[in-house]
């Protein structure tokens, strides 16, 4: 290696720094601040407001029907992230990168027009309704998905659809078939091959696919506005703080500024739950390498 | 024969990687598939393992058609390229999975890898993770792997080409010393003519989906019978008008010819010559000593040939004028290759 004479470390040094200041300052000024002011701004009125706030019908409907739909969203999409990410990487059909760009489309769509594209296919005029009522007659049920929960649940799914198999596919791809086809070729079945040889290289690819799905699913608004319109019955938490901030009075403005410090505190549940378990799992990899 | 493969051809698309495939290998033999990349030897051992699929012909094993039986069934072990280690395993679990697979019982597992992993050398490193482990090291285990559940026929992807140099040549003996010492069956595939020469007992040499030819390795380097198996082996060079060469008969069926060092006596003008006249002369290029001996690549009727001297014969200088005696030279005529002499050693004969 080269020797760096005085100047030229001392030049490395103040990058160092300046880029240290610009990515503090933005970091701050952009990410932080902001979300002090939230905190700051619910609790405005004391505790007593601020829990109060939280406790009104309205607000913690919201927060079921957002913690509902985030779940399915999470569980549906985990589910196919990893079938399809698996079928992209493990196979070779005709259709494969058209499939590929297809599961991209949430990306590139704006939510409201997915939220409208759900009330046209399912909403009365949609060509799915009938199809819908159909079955509704036949089983006596009175199913709806526009207006309804399950088009608030579909809407998140639609939207975090790409997150887990956008994750997975990069590290599928990097690992190759080789240790697959050798266990294979040992007699291992599919599924046996999935969780001893393929899930532990995907594993922490998983975790952050489902961590970011998470994330957009409870903050989701455009697709979820579409197609929800009761207060109380389908608005989600995201809508509901949107609805009380706009009401204007100023009760109602530190009510939605403590509804979203809800918000807040899930997000933050979400990352230290992803670094205690990441830390943890470090940790023992680590203590079974000095066992040896 | 225990392997056998009987007009074998497997096409990908329109690329032919298997042409017309024939060959058997008898029981307890180590067999090289020998060619350069892309001349088809991998996928025939991948088709001998049952990871790909001929399109037409049978592959046979202990006598019995296997070209519907999956991979999983045909009693084989195989050792990857990469050797594909179960990265996320240790040692131990690398080696006990096949087992495991096939649900045998936990002890039965534990004493046969132990066993394992102390026949190839590994004790004391069964809780290591691939990653902590040499790239020598990383192949042992994959051999243990694929010895793990008894198999009848070993299959290796070009095992050495993943470990460098300074190792190769231990574990090359070793692997050989190895498979001697199981009785095993054993196919591997290499595109190093060294490597094949001197751990297999015969050699399939491939080419453009072709086999070339079969035999020991004395044979296929002694005796190259086609024009690919001459042009490959024993790094030869090529000699565009071999006539200037004295003292070589002309023929007239005559494509190619090849010059090996071997073939060549390379003689300084202050030394003594048995044939003077036979040989021509030749300007010395480049010199590199190569530790047991001196390989000069000399400047012959405008045309690059390499030779070899000992080092107890006197040191030749770059630049020095020598005298170049080629005892004989390998001649290819459409598909065939035949060995010419010089015939001043024929004269020589006649003389004596």
């Amino acid at each position: 290696m080269e020797i760096l004479d005085e100047k030229e470390l001392k030049a490395k040094k103040r990058t160092k720094y300046i880029l240290i200041a610009v990515s503090v300052i933005f970091i701050v000024f952009l990410l932080v601040l902001p979300l002090i002011s939230i905190v700051v701004n619910s609790l405005k009125k004391g505790l007593d407001f601020y829990f109060s706030a939280l406790s009104t019908e309205y607000v913690l409907s919201s927060l079921g029907v957002t913690l509902l739909a985030t779940v399915i969203a999470v569980i549906v999409n985990t589910i196919f992230g990893v079938i399809a990410a698996w079928l992209l990487t493990k196979f070779t059909f005709r259709g494969q990168h058209v499939l590929s760009t297809l599961i991209d489309i949430p990306f590139s769509i704006s939510p409201v027009i997915a939220g409208l594209a759900f009330i046209m296919t399912f909403g009365s005029l949609g060509w799915a309704s009938g199809i819908i009522d159909s079955i509704n007659n036949a089983l006596g049920t009175n199913i709806r998905i526009v207006f309804a929960i399950p088009g608030v649940v579909l809407a998140t799914i639609f939207v975090t659809f790409p997150f887990v198999s956008r994750e997975i596919v990069p590290v599928l791809n990097s690992v190759g078939r080789d240790e697959e086809e050798a266990a294979a070729l040992m007699g291992a079945k599919g599924f046996t091959i999935f969780r001893r040889v393929t899930f532990p290289h995907i594993k922490w690819a998983l975790l952050y696919g489902v961590i970011l799905c998470t994330a957009r699913a409870l903050g989701e608004f455009g697709a979820v506005s579409a197609l929800s319109k009761t207060r109380g019955k389908t608005f989600t938490l995201p809508l509901e703080i949107d609805a009380l901030y706009m009401s204007g009075s100023a009760d109602s403005i530190t009510a939605a500024f403590a509804a979203s410090s809800l918000l807040v505190v899930i997000a933050l549940i979400v990352l230290v739950l992803r670094n205690i378990l990441e830390f943890g799992v470090l940790n023992k990899k680590k203590k079974k390498g000095k066992d040896r | 024969m225990y392997v056998e493969l009987k007009n074998i051809n497997k096409y990908y698309g329109s690329f032919k990687a298997s042409d017309n495939v024939n060959f058997g290998i008898e029981q307890g033999k180590l067999v090289a598939l020998l060619g350069p990349s892309g001349s088809g030897k991998t996928t025939i051992l991948r088709m001998i393992a049952g990871l790909e699929h001929p399109d037409e012909g049978e592959i046979l094993i202990d006598g019995k058609v296997v070209n519907n039986i999956p991979a999983s069934k045909r009693g084989i072990g195989f050792v990857f390229q990469s050797y594909a280690l179960f990265k996320y395993m240790t040692v131990f679990d690398n080696v006990a999975f096949g087992l495991e697979v096939q649900k045998v019982p936990k002890a039965e597992i534990k004493e046969r890898v132990h066993e394992l992993v102390e026949l190839v050398g590994l004790k004391g490193l069964e809780n290591r993770f691939p990653n902590q482990l040499s790239g020598g090291q990383r192949q042992r285990v994959a051999f243990a792997r694929a010895l793990a559940p008894n198999p009848k026929l070993l299959l290796l992807d070009e095992p050495f080409a993943a470990i460098d140099a300074k190792i190769r040549q231990e574990l090359r003996s070793w692997l050989k010393e190895m498979i001697e010492k199981l009785g095993i069956t054993s196919i591997f595939v290499t595109h190093d003519q060294d490597e094949a020469i001197e751990v297999s007992d015969q050699i399939i040499i491939t080419n453009k989906g072709r086999i070339e030819q079969i035999g020991t390795p004395i044979e296929v380097y002694q005796n190259p019978q086609t024009a690919f198996s001459a042009s490959f082996f024993g790094h030869p060079a090529e000699l565009p008008d071999y006539t200037k060469f004295n003292s070589f008969e002309k023929r007239d069926d005559v494509d190619k010819a090849f010059v090996r060092p071997e073939f060549i006596k390379v003689t300084k003008k202050t030394e003594d010559q048995f044939y003077k006249h036979s040989a021509v002369e030749g300007v010395v290029e480049q010199t590199f000593f190569r530790g047991d001996t001196i390989e000069l690549l000399i400047k012959v009727n405008d045309t690059y040939i390499t030779a070899r001297r000992g080092l107890d014969e006197g040191i030749i200088e770059i630049g020095e004028t020598v005298d170049v005696f080629i005892y004989r030279i390998f001649v290819t005529s459409g598909e065939k290759a035949y060995l010419i002499k010089n015939s001043a050693l024929r004269e020589e004969s006649v003389v004596i």
